[in-house]
């Protein structure tokens, strides 16, 4: 599975040389190692994140980033359906939610040009007004979150980046 | 605004370059650009990689300890502005860059001191071994000048013998 990978890799990468005797076993680990390095995109449907707060989900799909055509990013709003729930919560697995991006991957820049970027995508459930239902958030987050006015979420923050 | 240092290599990260990286245990790791950023992610250690700060402080090719450096240390505490205190910051930040560009010097020199010595004695052995490269036997054995001492070498006759059906 491995070599079918490299074989894609090689389309973009022009890495022909990689397929020749002696050096393809050592070349085939380092191109593992550069195959992790992903190029992180916006939150879209389907995309599976964690839920960060005591609400009682544990993973939700997003079904809608509300705002953005090709996806939401850190800071924006999503409408997703939980996947996965503690058994007694305040919601329950199938029901549709809001969120809110606290943590995303992909890098997203600051008003001093420089970018930042976090090790998973994860959401905090809010309501219809904004309002967190949940009573912790854990995790650090970011300070995006003041100008998007979702304040209560930087107060029960942990860290904020 | 302020100036970070890379995790990586620490050199400055100024407003408007690199990345941050928050882990999930809310460290945050700046990067000035995306060589250090990628070796991150590739897990090397920047104390074994060979260009980093860190690598040259820990292997003393560079100054480790000295007072120009207290200077650098992150204070958290914002000052009240006053001008005057603000123009005599001024001129000791150059001052003290100075002076810190000195001391570097003068470290690099006294490591690097006994290097001429060692590559003329280095240079003098090399002469020796490898004057056959540079001038043509025969010419050594004919101009006395040229030719190192002799070494004599004892040789037995039937080793003599043995030798020549090797050399075809």
């Amino acid at each position: 599975m491995a070599f079918f990978r490299n074989l894609g890799r090689s389309l973009m990468g022009g890495l022909g040389n990689n397929l020749s005797g002696l050096s393809s076993t050592s070349y085939e680990m380092t191109c593992s190692n550069f195959l992790s390095q992903q190029l992180r995109t916006f939150i879209q449907m389907r995309t599976v994140l964690k839920v960060v707060d005591n609400s009682g989900a544990k993973k939700v799909m997003c079904i809608q980033a509300l705002k953005g055509k090709k996806g939401a990013r850190l800071g924006d709003t999503i409408v997703a359906s939980v996947k996965e729930a503690m058994p007694n919560g305040k919601v329950k697995k199938g029901k549709v939610v809001y969120g809110v991006v606290v943590r995303a991957a992909m890098q997203r820049g600051r008003c001093d040009g420089s970018e930042v970027k976090f090790d998973d995508n994860a959401v905090v459930l809010v309501d219809k007004q904004g309002q967190p239902i949940g009573t912790r958030v854990f995790g650090p987050v970011p300070h995006e979150l003041r100008k998007k006015k979702h304040v209560k979420i930087l107060t029960l923050a942990e860290h904020i980046a | 605004m302020r100036l970070e240092k890379c995790w990586f290599c620490s050199s400055t990260v100024y407003p408007g370059h690199g990345i941050q990286f928050v882990r999930n245990d809310a460290k945050v790791f700046r990067f000035c650009r995306s060589k250090c950023h990628k070796n991150f992610k590739m897990k090397r250690n920047p104390r074994k990689v060979k260009w980093t700060k860190a690598y040259r402080r820990l292997n003393g090719k560079d100054m480790t300890q000295d007072s120009t450096f207290e200077f650098e240390r992150k204070r958290n505490r914002p000052e009240r502005y006053d001008r005057n205190l603000a123009e005599n910051t001024l001129k000791a930040i150059k001052k003290i860059d100075k002076i810190r560009v000195a001391r570097e010097e003068r470290h690099h020199s006294e490591r690097m001191s006994g290097k001429r010595s060692k590559e003329r004695k280095e240079a003098a052995v090399e002469l020796e071994q490898g004057i056959h490269m540079v001038k043509a036997p025969s010419v050594l054995a004919q101009d006395q000048s040229l030719t190192l001492p002799k070494i004599q070498v004892r040789v037995s006759q039937p080793q003599a013998e043995k030798n020549q059906p090797m050399e075809e």
